[in-house]
């Protein structure tokens, strides 16, 4: 059992470059792809810069946000002990995406610095991820001092519910069928134009994330037998909650900044790969980051090769790959007794 | 020549040019907002549609004390206008009640091709009578259109909104090709509007890359207009913005549209 659970991360790891290379050829130009990696990235040969500017990122982006997304829910599982938790449920998602809303509207009448920022492209992100972490800070407070995994539960539905309340104040306001479109498609996320520029943007975010999650993968562990046993065992405190959070809301919430909200793969995911893990929460977080890639990037070449009079928005699109993997998982738990 | 029909030749002609017969104009059609709001004097305006308040749409100054109507045929009888414009499509049963009700309703076609153009600028012509700047434009237009299309082409291809492009049947496919440019989109089979992708834009390598509208303000629609490897076209100044009323009324800005792109294909054929 456990040399086939190793060969199957090992298989998922082998995948991932192989993904990559299928990314990298897809698209509605063929390109020659030998050719064009030849030329390096700075070449002004069209098949290059289509490999260098546009695929490249966009690949490398889906890798991140995928990893960023996987490895959220994972950890948000974890800490909740909840199999229906995801980063969206202490409103990670929402915050950044009110946030967007708000910018989406209000944005063009900024003055100055804040303005040319906002001309620029990157104030959005900014305060997408800003917002994630103001609504993940609001759970917290209003989880209160020593808050259990179903209260901080109960406090993030709470304010996940006025976040979408404010949400759909801010559209009734819309003050033009332009804008309400605009939040349609960053809600239901999208990679399409993304360039290195929102890659970079996100990525310190997301190492950062990762660095938290990783300090606190003991704390995982030990929650695995309880609050009251991880508290025994020496995690205690306010500490350790706060540190899987602020990874959470740094890593998906720049996820989410820069892709807009991708259901589904932090919900997912952590499931398919906890088998393999035997269970372990700490293990749990790469497993997930690497399985949440790799799902992002097989979404991403099918919305690329998908032909339609609109792209494909990657939502739904991870939604279609991994639901079924998802019932296949509850008829074999029903089996095995595996969940 | 008859002396009597001398007489009132000269007659005529001391007589004053006939400006705007109406006095108070209403309208429930945005487009035709835009084209009194800017060519008709201010105090002879008395209604126009809310959308015209919008920033987005709003090409010249809105007079204070002007109604915004919602279409609503009851706004319109109170303000009891000369005459009240209304497009080919929307605020139909409106119009069709005012109309019942004794009111002058002028029914103005839309414009989605050049020809169809000078029929609406024909339009207005008759319901707004001799109108000098509408006049103006209309003579600026068929002058334009008068010139031979410059035989050698460069080549140029719209990215609007969404990364959509317009390809044959559409009048910005018409203004490209008149100002002699081969729309790409159009050479590959597009018909009315499609899509074009970043990597299709790079591949295609058009001598003019040609953005629509809005481009002053951040929109998710427009990310593929600010990506970096569209660098070089904005750096060599190979791109041209259509401007956004070209989208809801092109009565306004055509003529000054086919002048620049003719101008911007001058500039290109020469630097090569």
């Amino acid at each position: 059992m456990l040399t086939q659970n190793k060969s199957a991360l090992v298989l998922f790891a082998l995948a991932l470059p192989l993904a990559l290379i299928a990314a990298l050829a897809s698209g509605p130009v063929s390109i020659d792809l030998g050719a064009a990696l030849g030329d390096g990235w700075r070449s002004e040969n069209s098949d290059a810069v289509i490999l260098w500017q546009l695929r490249l990122p966009r690949a490398l982006l889906a890798i991140l946000v995928g990893a960023a997304l996987g490895m959220g829910g994972a950890a948000m599982q974890g800490m909740l002990r909840n199999p229906l938790a995801e980063p969206a449920l202490l409103g990670v998602s929402s915050g950044a995406a009110l946030a967007a809303i708000l910018m989406l509207y209000y944005g063009f009448s900024l003055p100055g610095f804040w303005g040319l920022a906002w001309q620029s492209g990157w104030l959005l992100p900014a305060l997408a991820i800003v917002g994630a972490f103001c609504a993940v800070a609001c759970v917290w407070l209003l989880a209160g001092r020593g808050a259990s995994a179903s209260r901080l539960v109960l406090a993030g539905v709470a304010i996940n519910a006025f976040l979408s309340a404010l949400m759909a104040l801010a559209l009734n306001y819309a003050p033009s069928m332009f804008a309400m479109q605009e939040i349609v498609f960053w809600l239901l996320g999208s990679l399409a134009n993304r360039g290195w520029d929102q890659l970079l943007l996100a990525l310190p975010f997301v190492l950062i994330g990762a660095v938290l999650l990783f300090c606190a993968r003991n704390y995982l562990r030990a929650l695995s037998l309880g609050e009251a046993s991880a508290a025994s065992l020496g995690f205690r405190g306010r500490r350790y909650p706060l540190l899987v959070l602020a990874g959470i809301a740094s890593a998906v919430g720049a996820a989410v900044a820069v892709a807009g909200t991708i259901g589904f793969v932090g919900l997912v995911v952590p499931h398919l790969v906890r088998p393999l893990v035997r269970q372990d929460p700490g293990l749990l977080l790469w497993a997930s980051a690497l399985a949440g890639a790799l799902l992002l990037l097989l979404a991403d070449i099918v919305v690329i090769n998908f032909v339609g009079a609109q792209e494909l928005r990657i939502g739904a699109v991870t939604a279609f790959i991994g639901a079924p993997f998802f019932f296949w998982l509850i008829v074999s738990a029903r089996r095995g007794q595996l969940l | 020549m008859h002396f009597a029909s001398r007489i009132l030749l000269l007659v005529l002609l001391a007589l004053p040019p006939v400006t705007l017969a109406q006095e108070r104009i209403a309208s429930l059609n945005l487009c035709l907002d835009q084209v009194l709001l800017n060519w008709v004097a201010p105090e002879k305006i008395a209604s126009v549609t809310w959308l015209s308040a919008n920033e987005h749409y709003r090409s010249a100054p809105l007079p204070e004390d002007i109604h915004l109507n919602r279409g609503r045929a009851e706004e319109l009888l109170r303000l009891e206008p000369d005459l009240i414009l209304v497009g080919q499509f929307g605020a139909q049963r409106a119009a069709r009640r005012l109309r019942d009700l004794g009111l002058n309703v002028v029914s103005i076609p839309d414009a989605y091709s050049l020809e169809q153009l000078l029929e609406q600028l024909g339009a207005m012509e008759d319901a707004l009578g001799q109108l000098q700047p509408l006049q103006q434009q209309k003579r600026r237009l068929e002058k334009r259109l008068a010139l031979p299309v410059p035989q050698e082409k460069a080549s140029a291809l719209i990215l609007s909104a969404n990364n959509i492009t317009y390809g044959s049947g559409l009048l910005e496919h018409q203004l490209l090709e008149h100002a002699g440019f081969a729309n790409l989109a159009a050479e590959r089979g597009v018909q009315q509007l499609g899509r074009v992708s970043l990597e299709e834009v790079i591949a295609l390598q058009p001598d003019l890359l040609v953005f629509y509208g809005g481009e002053k303000d951040f929109a998710i629609a427009h990310l593929a207009a600010r990506h970096p490897v569209l660098k070089n076209y904005i750096d060599s100044g190979r791109t041209y913005t259509l401007p956004a009323e070209l989208g809801f009324c092109p009565a306004l800005v055509v003529a000054d549209v086919l002048q620049q792109l003719t101008d911007k294909r001058k500039t290109i054929v020469n630097a090569e």
